[in-house]
């Protein structure tokens, strides 16, 4: 089971929850996974985040693959300049 | 001076050769955007609104439609309703800063555009545009926007992120919030807290070149813009999505560019001199002066930042509690999500609660600057971190030490850290004659350090093999930095040629495949890694070539400092010349392209010391000796990363002591120029030392790590740090201007 | 706009009185900015460089004739008059840039009548006299009486500063120049003060004259603190007294460079440091110290 973390600003949508555990092989199965857990987290997710797999920060994870060893971070998207 | 980890013995990835841009540059050949000429070509001038916040009641171009040599006027309603369209809100809002709709809500919005036959016609057209005004109250600052009944910019925002969402709407566009532990238990455990509130003023890219673009469009729909950007597949999405065409139907060159560090990440002028063209039948030309440039175009936020940490006797933090509000100018999308992640990014503390806030107000939309968000949230910290090493009696480098993040710390923000080199900048900076260096009377010294997660993003890239042996590395990244020097260089080392006889170009967006923008220091990194990717296509394509010209299997090949050698060694070597010279005999062209989402990520870390002079009658500060320390992961092009380092601390250096934007009540600039908008000039400040440190990044074929943006994040702490111990004042409020400096002096012998 | 280049004074008056909208320039370093801004816009043009008498630096026995069109880096490379008044080099010297030294001249400083103008305080310390030439022949006034407010300037629309006349510098006499900029250049002025200073031979001050810019309409002179000079020497109360006089006689602005009282401190300040400075230069050039 993938371990999820969410910062403080996605806990108003996992009812307060920091942490959870996700059976998923990859990103996008994930985030189906959590939307399931918690309706309309999906949608923030896929808007507004990218995503650290065991420290790497990818911008479009969707189709990363995740296993039982994977921790999984979801981050507010930031801009270079 | 390299602290290398190891160096595996490159022979060009590390040299300094002469870079490729500059006699073009110097002897003024080079094209940048206002330089082009088509034949027919329409001179273009931009009409924009006097006012701060306004309805746009009516817009009356019968005047300018009618004078002499103007062939073209265009205003909101030339451009789709995306609005209406249901188009995605952040698509809305480029396209309504493009030219507004049915409000402005900055001083220099666009409201309206002309294109004429000659530049003084074009003027006289732009002013003979008949704009009818209902003024509305505007709000300039996060402390106006945020008071209780202040005036709205967008009617329905409603805050994001805050549970339950509000039921009024508000100029807080969103709410961001990191925490860790119990911030009561951790505060209560220190030794000393301090806490400290801020403000930094909005301070522009300051580009030496103003945006310019030129647009040709065809009856068919197609047209073909230059433009001087950091990212033209970019700009042609956005000006696809502002005009409401394909973007194939747009083709972006661009042109040489004169600065832009994230300034130019975004479209101004383009999508108006397409309609402009579209509209006059014949290629038009816009370009800003620097007035444009200050009114209408996105400065980095202006903030409000609170920060309270506490240390142990022994000084480790344990905990620390940040707030902050960033300006996003007149449409979201402020930097303080960044800001909140990097904000205690160098840090290890067990207990800490980060909240930010994005917030419009009546000012241009903030654009992108070099580590966007970072540098304001350090400004914040490390000051107050000074503080408390002061308080307890330690020296500046040694509580960083005692703090910093490793390989395994859990970052602030989330993930745990792979390895980084935090530690050996500090490092750096201590072992540094620098750090030693005499003070003189009325000096001060000051540390202060930082972080930027660098970016990894999409590239394309193609390499030809010329039918003599030499080689053009074709990409899409726009050079800001030297990226075609370092594009050059690992090619030579992939495929084991001479850095000379190889020349590396940009494409426009027909001729290579899809690059995101160059910013986010990744250019070194991931169009880097697709020219390696392609030049070990081509190393295999040869490898295959000798063996089939050998007769012998793939195996017996080995690519050896530019030749085919073979294992047994009964043939005499194939160099590249050689095989490319009679590439038709072995398959034909010898090319290949390389189209990735870059992987592996190596965020950089900056240390940096500053030693100032305050003339204490005066406020007058002077830089007098400046060090930095940057982890580059491995220097490709160590002349360009020294560039790149300098550049973030100058840039870094003005925004702490002279650098802000004045308004007057009415919203309006009043500085709109170099003369009182002051960034420095190159007497004010000394050769600023580099220390390039290599902790290479793991993840990557040649260790590399973003080096453009982290270096802006300490400066101004540094300087704030060592006008403390130069004067024993904490200027906790940007610019530190004389005049401030001046009234703090006063205010303490009072 | 038409662009004329006169080879006399004869010539360059006899355009200006008969061409309604024309208008002067030496470097054009204020010129060319106002002309895009559109703050002005004459229909003649009139370059006063090719006139001999207006780019030259001639030196008799009594004083230094220094052409008004003469471009700033010229005066400030002529070494012999930069040692004898060091203090109105500097200032010249300080002008824009090194580029715009190229370009820069007194005559153009001066009479773009900006209240920051760098030159003018070490010219009016100096007693520089502005030689104009009119219609009617020439005039002679000292600069003091040149600009009469920000923009304004006591010449008729047909008179141009043809050059400047400063007498030799006397003995055990010095001069300086400060002013204070956020950078170390291509700023204006947020203050600027001048000095000059005679030595009597006990070493006492004989005469001094100090001026501030940048702190009122006009360049203004501060007679209390050159009362608090004479007869006594620079210690720290004669100084403290003239920084309060220059403190007290300015008349600044709040602006976007600096607010009223730091004009007023900094006036101080450096009216002080520029006295010390221009007596410690009367001491050099008599081998007094």
């Amino acid at each position: 089971m993938a371990q999820v973390h969410f910062s403080a600003g996605l806990r108003d949508l996992t009812g307060g929850l920091a942490q959870v555990e996700v059976e998923a092989t990859t990103v996008r199965r994930l985030v189906a996974a959590l939307e399931e857990m918690f309706p309309g987290l999906g949608d923030r997710l896929s808007e507004a985040s990218s995503v650290a797999i065991n420290g790497e920060i990818f911008t479009d994870a969707e189709f990363e693959p995740v296993d039982s060893d994977s921790e999984v971070h979801f981050l507010d998207i930031f801009q270079g300049g | 001076m390299a602290i290398t980890e190891e160096n595996p013995g490159y022979k060009w990835v590390g040299t300094r050769p002469i870079r490729p841009d500059g006699l073009e540059k110097v002897t003024g050949k080079a094209q940048f955007g206002a330089d082009l000429m088509l034949p027919g070509m329409l001179f273009g001038k931009v009409v924009r609104s006097p006012h701060a916040h306004a309805r746009i009641v009516s817009i009356d171009t019968t005047a300018a439609e009618a004078m002499v040599g103007v062939k073209a006027v265009i205003t909101g309603s030339d451009f789709p309703d995306l609005a209406a369209n249901g188009a995605h809100a952040s698509d809305i809002d480029v396209a309504s800063n493009a030219i507004a709709r049915e409000k402005v809500l900055y001083e220099g919005h666009v409201v309206a555009a002309v294109a004429a036959t000659t530049r003084d016609q074009a003027e006289a057209a732009a002013k003979a545009v008949e704009v009818t005004y209902e003024v509305l109250p505007h709000v300039l600052t996060v402390d106006e926007a945020m008071a209780d009944g202040a005036p709205l910019l967008h009617e329905g925002m409603i805050t994001k992120g805050v549970d339950p969402a509000p039921e009024n709407p508000s100029n807080v566009a969103s709410k961001i919030l990191h925490e860790r532990g119990d911030l009561d238990q951790g505060f209560g455990e220190a030794h000393v807290v301090v806490e400290r509130e801020f403000t930094t003023k909005p301070v522009h890219q300051g580009y030496i070149e103003p945006h310019a673009a030129v647009a040709d469009a065809n009856t068919d729909g197609r047209a073909h813009i230059w433009c001087s950007s950091q990212g033209h597949f970019q700009m042609r999405a956005y000006s696809a999505t502002v005009l409401g065409v394909s973007p194939g139907n747009l083709k972006v060159t661009a042109a040489e560019i004169g600065g832009g560090f994230g300034g130019k990440t975004v479209i101004y002028l383009e999508p108006l001199a397409v309609r402009l063209s579209q509209r006059a039948g014949r290629p038009v030309k816009l370009v800003m002066d620097r007035d444009e440039v200050f009114r209408a175009t996105g400065p980095t936020s202006g903030t409000r930042i609170r920060v309270k940490m506490g240390v142990s006797e022994d000084g480790k933090i344990t905990a620390a509690e940040v707030w902050m509000a960033y300006e996003a100018g007149a449409f979201s999308g402020s930097p303080v999500g960044a800001a909140g992640m990097t904000a205690i990014a160098c840090y290890d503390i067990p207990n800490f609660v980060v909240e930010g806030y994005d917030v419009v107000c009546n000012k241009p939309r903030v654009a992108a600057y070099r580590a966007p968000g970072a540098p304001m949230a350090a400004f914040a910290v490390e000051s107050v971190l000074d503080e408390l090493a002061r308080d307890i009696g330690m020296d500046p480098i040694d509580i960083r030490l005692a703090n910093a993040a490793v390989e395994g710390t859990q970052a602030s923000y989330g993930p745990k850290f792979p390895r980084i080199g935090f530690v050996e900048t500090l490092e750096a900076i201590k072992d540094h004659p620098n750090y030693t260096a005499d003070l003189g009377p009325n000096q001060g010294r000051g540390v202060s350090a930082g972080f930027w997660f660098n970016a990894g993003m999409m590239s394309s890239a193609t390499v030809h093999i010329n039918e003599n042996g030499s080689a053009t590395v074709v990409t899409g990244s726009p050079d800001i930095g030297g990226s075609r020097q370092s594009m050059a260089l690992m090619a030579a080392e992939e495929l084991g040629i001479p850095y000379e006889s190889i020349k590396a170009v940009v494409a426009d967006t027909e001729t290579v495949g899809f690059n995101d923008v160059t910013g986010g220091s990744r250019v070194t990194l991931a169009t880097g890694a697709a020219v390696v990717d392609a030049c070990r296509i081509i190393v295999e394509d040869l490898r295959a070539r000798a063996a089939k010209t050998w007769d012998v299997e793939v195996d017996q090949v080995e690519w050896v400092e530019g030749q085919a050698q073979h294992v047994e060694g009964t043939q005499p070597p194939l160099s590249l010349n050689d095989l490319a010279a009679k590439s038709g005999r072995t398959g034909g062209p010898i090319s290949a392209n390389a189209s990735l989402n870059s992987r592996g990520v190596g965020a950089g870390f900056s240390t940096q010391l500053c030693d100032v002079e305050v003339d204490p009658e005066t406020g007058v500060t002077r830089v007098v000796r400046y060090l930095t320390a940057q982890d580059a992961g491995r220097a490709i092009s160590p002349d360009y990363v020294e560039g790149q380092m300098q550049g973030g601390v100058v840039q870094g250096i003005g925004w702490a002591l002279n650098e802000e934007y004045i308004h007057n009540p009415d919203g309006v600039m009043e500085n709109p120029s170099f003369l009182d908008y002051r960034i420095p000039v190159a007497s004010d400040l000394p050769m600023i030392d580099c220390a390039i440190v290599e902790v290479p990044n793991p993840a990557h074929p040649y260790g590399v790590r973003g080096v453009g943006e982290v270096g802006i994040v300490p400066p101004m702490a540094a300087v704030g740090n060592a006008i403390r111990d130069a004067i024993d004042v904490r200027m906790t409020d940007l610019p530190m201007s004389p005049v401030r400096i001046l009234e703090a002096l006063n205010e303490q012998s009072d | 706009m038409k662009y004329v280049a006169p080879s006399s004074v004869e010539e360059a008056t006899s355009l200006l009185s008969t061409s309604p909208s024309a208008q002067v320039f030496a470097g054009a370093t204020d010129v060319v900015p106002q002309l895009r801004a559109g703050r002005s816009a004459p229909e003649v043009l009139v370059d006063l460089k090719k006139i001999q008498e207006l780019v030259s630096i001639v030196k008799d026995d009594t004083k230094w004739t220094v052409g008004a069109a003469t471009p700033t880096a010229n005066l400030t490379e002529d070494q012999a008059f930069s040692e004898e008044f060091q203090g109105l080099s500097e200032a010249a010297g300080l002008i824009g840039s090194d580029q715009i030294q190229n370009r820069s001249s007194l005559g153009g400083n001066l009479c773009n009548g900006s209240p920051a103008a760098d030159s003018v305080p070490a010219m009016v310390v100096n007693g520089v006299r502005a030689v104009i030439a009119g219609p009617n022949g020439t005039r002679v006034l000292d600069v003091a009486e040149v600009v009469t407010g920000p923009g304004q300037l006591s010449l008729e629309d047909d008179e141009f500063i043809v050059e400047f006349e400063i007498d030799r510098m006397p003995e055990r006499s010095g001069d300086a120049y400060l002013r204070m900029i956020p950078r170390t250049e291509m700023d204006i002025a947020v203050v600027g003060a001048g000095a000059r200073v005679t030595l009597a031979e006990d070493g006492s001050i004989e005469e001094a004259i100090v001026a501030l810019g940048a702190v009122a309409p006009t360049v203004v002179r501060v007679p209390e603190a050159e009362a608090a000079l004479v007869g006594n020497t620079p210690n720290e109360q004669t100084l403290s007294a003239v920084a309060g006089a220059a403190s007290e006689v300015c008349n600044p602005i709040d602006d976007k460079r600096g607010t009223i009282a730091y004009r007023k401190q900094v006036a101080g300040v450096l009216a002080k440091r520029a006295v010390l400075i221009a007596v410690e230069r009367a001491q050099q050039r008599n081998g007094m110290k």
